[in-house]
Formats: C-alpha cells, structure tokens, sequence
C-alpha cells in the first residue's frame, strides 16, 4: 500500500484519501463532476460502460447510475448530496443500490462498507486542478467493522504491520486459484 | 442472493476464527509458508491436540487448507477469506484511482477539442 505516482497515499486506517492533479481549470474539472452527460463519460472503472439514470445536483439530490461490465451483468450505485459549494467542494454519500436506488449490499463482496461518506474538494491551481478525495465508511454492521478491527488486530499480532508481505502472498496464492 | 447469504455466513466463521490470539498467530506463521502442525505447535505452551483444535477452527472458516498427503498434512493460508476482509477499502480506492484516469483523458480530450475550437466554452 505504498504512495502512488498519482499521489495516493493512505493518511489512515480507515479512509481512502486519494489526490490527483487534473491540467485543467478548476470550473472544467468541476462540470466533469457534476454534469450527467460528462459524468458518463469517466465515472466507474476501464471496461465498464456509465448510465446515468438520474442526477439532481442540490443537496438530499440524486446521482443514480447503471454501470455495464463487459459480461453483460449491471452495477447500480448512488450518491446522495449532502453538501455543494460550486466550484471547489462536494460532499456525498456513495450507495451500492438496485436498478431503482435502492441501497443493497455490494453483489461480489457483502464485505463491502456499504455507505461510503466521500468530500472531495477541487483547488484551484493556477491552470491546473488539485483534487482531494476523502472517503470514510459510515454506518457498517457490527461484522463490518469486526472484519476490519479483527484484520487489523492479526496484523498487529503476527506480521508486523507489514501489509505489503500479506498482500503479496495473497496476490500469489489468488492467481494459483485461478 | 443464495450466494451473497453463503458469502455472509463465510464472513461470519473467519471473524470468529480471528478473534482468537492463537489462531491469529498460527496465521501470522503461515504467512512465511506452509509448515507441519508440530512445527507450528512449538512456539505455544498448548498440546497438539490443542494446536488441531484451533487449526479445525481456521479450516473451517477457510483461513487455512491442509494438505492430503498423509504423513504430516502440511497447513498453509488459504487467500480467500482474508482477502475478502483486507480489501474493500483498497477495492474502494481502485475505482476512484480509476476513474480519476479516465477523467484525466476525458479533460484532456476536451480541452484539445476546445483549443481547435478556438477557445470557445
């Protein structure tokens, strides 16, 4: 879990903290994130295709959206708005949810947090954009937070905080599996 | 949604596997490769019925795996669980790592469309 190129670096045990510098105004990179038909264009992961069903940019407003796996299977997900200060901060809250936005357990992993409280922020850099994105799990099950407090206890205990050796190892014995 | 329930369940026995300070130090000593239950008995005051009891539990929650040849049936970690754990706020990270990628084309494409346009917004 080393710091990446692009900045990413884990500041705790329980947040996602990611910054990332965008060469582009401030006022473009935030219409990228807040309109529906650019929303379309990045959001979600390589090989997924983005629908946008809905996207209600006021705060207790909607982003809804169906994102299509190459397989043909559908990943449905939402943002609430909890906060909107045009153009230099968002704060949401991100759902797993069914087709209609109903929040669901994470289909391939219920171990998945299934509210993620996520601000991100866009500073305004000269011609360039820097984007801070926190993201933190709220509300998880007991079993939830127990798989991580437990997970971090075993490394306390045996491997020395060193995530990167198990991580590893898992990564080798995964793709024996496979 | 059968699976997703299994899945849960599966969850459930490797939390209360974990929640054991021997357990989890048989797994801290796995890590660094597959080894005989009496090999792994030795750090610990406990007999090796002791020691197969706590393994039964980790291969119940399919923390470990045993091998079959007979002799000394060496135990080894198994990935799936403890990845399944480890990962969600990685996995969490991956989608926003990339689509923040496929933002940054995405502007840059843009940007290069409006440099041809002359600049207009």
């Amino acid at each position: 879990m080393a710091a990446k190129d692009s900045g990413a670096a884990e500041t705790a045990d329980r947040e996602v903290f990611i910054r990332r510098v965008f060469e582009a105004p401030r006022e473009l990179v935030w219409k990228a994130f807040t309109e529906r038909e650019r929303m379309e264009k990045w959001w979600g992961m390589r090989g997924l295709t983005t629908r946008v069903v809905e996207l209600d940019l006021r705060p207790g407003g909607t982003f809804l959206y169906v994102m299509r796996m190459p397989d043909g299977r559908e990943l449905c997900g939402k943002w609430v708005y909890r906060e909107i200060v045009a153009p230099e901060l968002l704060v949401v809250v991100h759902f797993t949810t069914d087709a209609t936005g109903r929040p669901i357990p994470h289909p391939y992993d219920p171990s998945l947090p299934p509210e993620m409280l996520t601000t991100t922020r866009f500073i305004e850099n000269g011609r360039q954009t820097t984007m801070e994105l926190r993201s933190v799990p709220i509300n998880e099950t007991a079993a939830q937070r127990a798989a991580f407090n437990k997970l971090a206890d075993a490394m306390e205990d045996g491997f020395n905080n060193s995530l990167g050796m198990l991580d590893e190892y898992l990564a080798s014995a995964r793709s024996e599996e496979k | 949604m059968v699976q997703q329930h299994m899945t849960a369940d599966r969850l459930d026995a490797t939390f209360s596997a974990l929640a054991d300070p021997t357990r989890r130090a048989i797994l801290a000593r796995l890590a660094s490769g597959e080894t005989s239950v009496s090999e792994l008995a030795e750090p610990f005051a406990m007999s090796l019925p002791a020691i197969s009891k706590h393994l039964k539990v980790l291969q119940r929650a399919g923390l470990i795996e045993r091998g079959r040849e007979a002799q000394w049936r060496p135990c080894r970690l198994s990935a799936g669980p403890l990845k399944d754990a480890a990962d969600w706020l990685e996995h969490y990270r991956r989608f926003w790592e990339e689509s923040f990628d496929r933002l940054e084309e995405y502007l840059r494409e843009l940007q290069k469309k409006e440099k041809k346009n002359g600049r207009k917004r």
